[in-house]
């Protein structure tokens, strides 16, 4: 009995052990620095994209490509180190790169003010400015104000979401409001629903809807419902040597105008006057 | 969808098959070792067992991935997505391939053990000659059941970057702007595979019919 006692109270010691460690695990996480350019220098640069961000990075049979895939082709040649490439979904890469999983995250990522705290950007890559899309056929929406109350689908955890009181604001001018807000993990799932009538408007960047109008003609952009916003590349805040050698890649392809060729090319036009630094004021 | 788009799709299925594959051969033995440890009460280990298995039946696989992607290279050890994804699935379903086979276990008559026993059998002779061949055939709905659900749970695995079919038919709705029919092509896949896990069972069970009418 005596032995059986003293097993029950070791493997609860254990557990309260094995509990403690639970909390003790995300601490060490947050204590450790994602790598120096000088460790980058030697293992390679490791760049992490999206699979489903059209025009931006998408897969085509099998293979990567759009706006920021011909972008990192152009790095492998720039880079006197290797590149390594990580195609995930959106979901875990801004949390790769603070924690230091990936070095920089090559995607759209709109520059705001909350990811900033965890984050640094490099120059803007395109203008993000926030639209609003809705289905041809719906005569019921022809400007802003006839948004009023109307359900807006939006991507979970965006920056569009997070700007969402932007339009609010708009709408109240005309004594409106914003109506049922549904979250997406992904854009394609919004933009089915908005053809299923579920939602009767999606909100995504100016460059995102003009490729999908052109592609999807039962979908007609509407009009810009934010003000500026700029989606750029994002590494590790404080990882300032790797954000120059990033910002030099992206000021010479500008130079070369190689970078506008890319925009026209994926975006259907080019944005000459980015900034090459952008506060955001969200 | 073009024929590349398809092969993407194939190309998820032996992602799928395969990940599954691996983690139902490790996650099935680990398995039946905790139920044993559990069930021959082992001091101490039998604790740690009890205590492993109701966390992990606790966690949900998709945390437990990020856990283990995002927090195991901060504490030195580097992991790529695919060993990520493994250690994952293996960890969620031994837990409850554990608790499958311990009720086959708990309900082993004891009278067949003592008889094997008094025989003269030793532990690991009475093991694979008495218990083993009957609690695989009490077990193995349950553990056929568990395994099916894990073949359904590997598109959680994508958020680490594995490409399995649901990621794949994902991509190719987002590139073209049409997600049902490659969302259809994938639902057709699944169908068979788990078909084909449950066909095995079939065979498993008639053969021991057969097996247990030839005695």
């Amino acid at each position: 009995m005596t032995s059986y006692l003293l097993v029950r109270s070791l493997s609860r010691r254990l557990m309260l052990g094995l509990l403690a460690s639970q909390f003790a695990l995300p601490m060490l996480a947050g204590r450790v620095q994602a790598a120096s350019f000088d460790e980058i220098k030697k293992r390679g640069l490791i760049v992490a994209t999206e699979d489903d961000f059209r025009p931006f990075e998408f897969v085509k049979d099998g293979k990567p490509t759009g706006f920021d895939n011909e972008l990192i082709e152009d790095l492998r040649k720039y880079a006197p180190f290797e590149i390594k490439q990580e195609i995930l979904p959106w979901t875990g890469i801004l949390a790769g790169v603070s924690t230091g999983k990936y070095d920089v995250a090559i995607t759209a990522a709109i520059i705001t003010k909350e990811r900033k705290q965890s984050l640094d950007f490099t120059s803007p890559i395109a203008d993000a400015t926030h639209y609003y899309v809705k289905r041809k056929d719906d005569k019921s929406i022809s400007s802003i104000k006839d948004l009023n109350g109307k359900a807006v689908g939006v991507q979970a955890g965006s920056a569009l979401l997070a700007r969402l009181p932007e339009l609010g604001a708009m709408l109240a001018k005309d004594n409106g409001k914003l109506g049922k807000i549904v979250e997406y993990t992904s854009y394609p799932e919004a933009y089915q629903d908005l053809a299923l009538g579920r939602v009767d408007y999606v909100v995504n960047t100016v460059i995102n809807l003009k490729t999908l109008v052109a592609e999807k003609p039962v979908f007609e952009l509407g009009q810009p419902v934010s003000g500026k916003s700029f989606p750029a590349w994002a590494v590790a805040k404080g990882n300032t040597d790797l954000l120059a050698f990033l910002n030099g890649f992206i000021a010479k392809e500008k130079e070369t105008g190689r970078f506008a060729e890319l925009q026209k090319k994926w975006f259907g036009e080019a944005f000459p006057n980015l900034p090459v630094t952008f506060e955001p004021e969200f | 969808m073009s024929g590349g788009d398809i092969a993407a799709i194939f190309q998820g299925a032996v992602v799928t098959v395969s990940l599954s594959l691996v983690g139902i051969l490790i996650g099935l033995p680990i398995g039946l070792g905790l139920a044993l440890v559990r069930w021959a009460n082992v001091p101490i280990a039998a604790g740690i067992v009890t205590l492993y298995v109701s966390m992990l039946r606790a966690t949900p696989l998709v945390t437990l991935l990020l856990l283990l992607f995002f927090a195991l290279p901060n504490v030195g050890v580097p992991i790529g997505p695919i060993s990520a994804a493994i250690v994952a699935l293996v960890m969620n379903t031994s837990a409850f391939n554990c608790e499958v086979w311990r009720s086959a276990l708990m309900n082993f008559p004891k009278d067949q053990y003592e008889a094997a026993q008094s025989v003269g059998m030793r532990a690991a002779q009475r093991f694979r000659r008495i218990v083993l061949p009957q609690i695989v055939r009490v077990s193995l709905p349950g553990l056929v059941n568990e395994m099916s659900l894990l073949i359904k749970v590997t598109p959680v695995l994508a958020v680490v970057g594995v490409v399995d079919i649901t990621r794949a038919a994902v991509r190719i709705g987002s590139e073209t702007y049409e997600p049902l029919p490659p969302f259809l092509v994938a639902v057709a896949l699944y169908a068979p595979i788990v078909f084909a896990l449950v066909s095995l069972q079939r065979w498993i069970e008639r053969r021991q019919v057969a097996a247990e009418a030839a005695a």
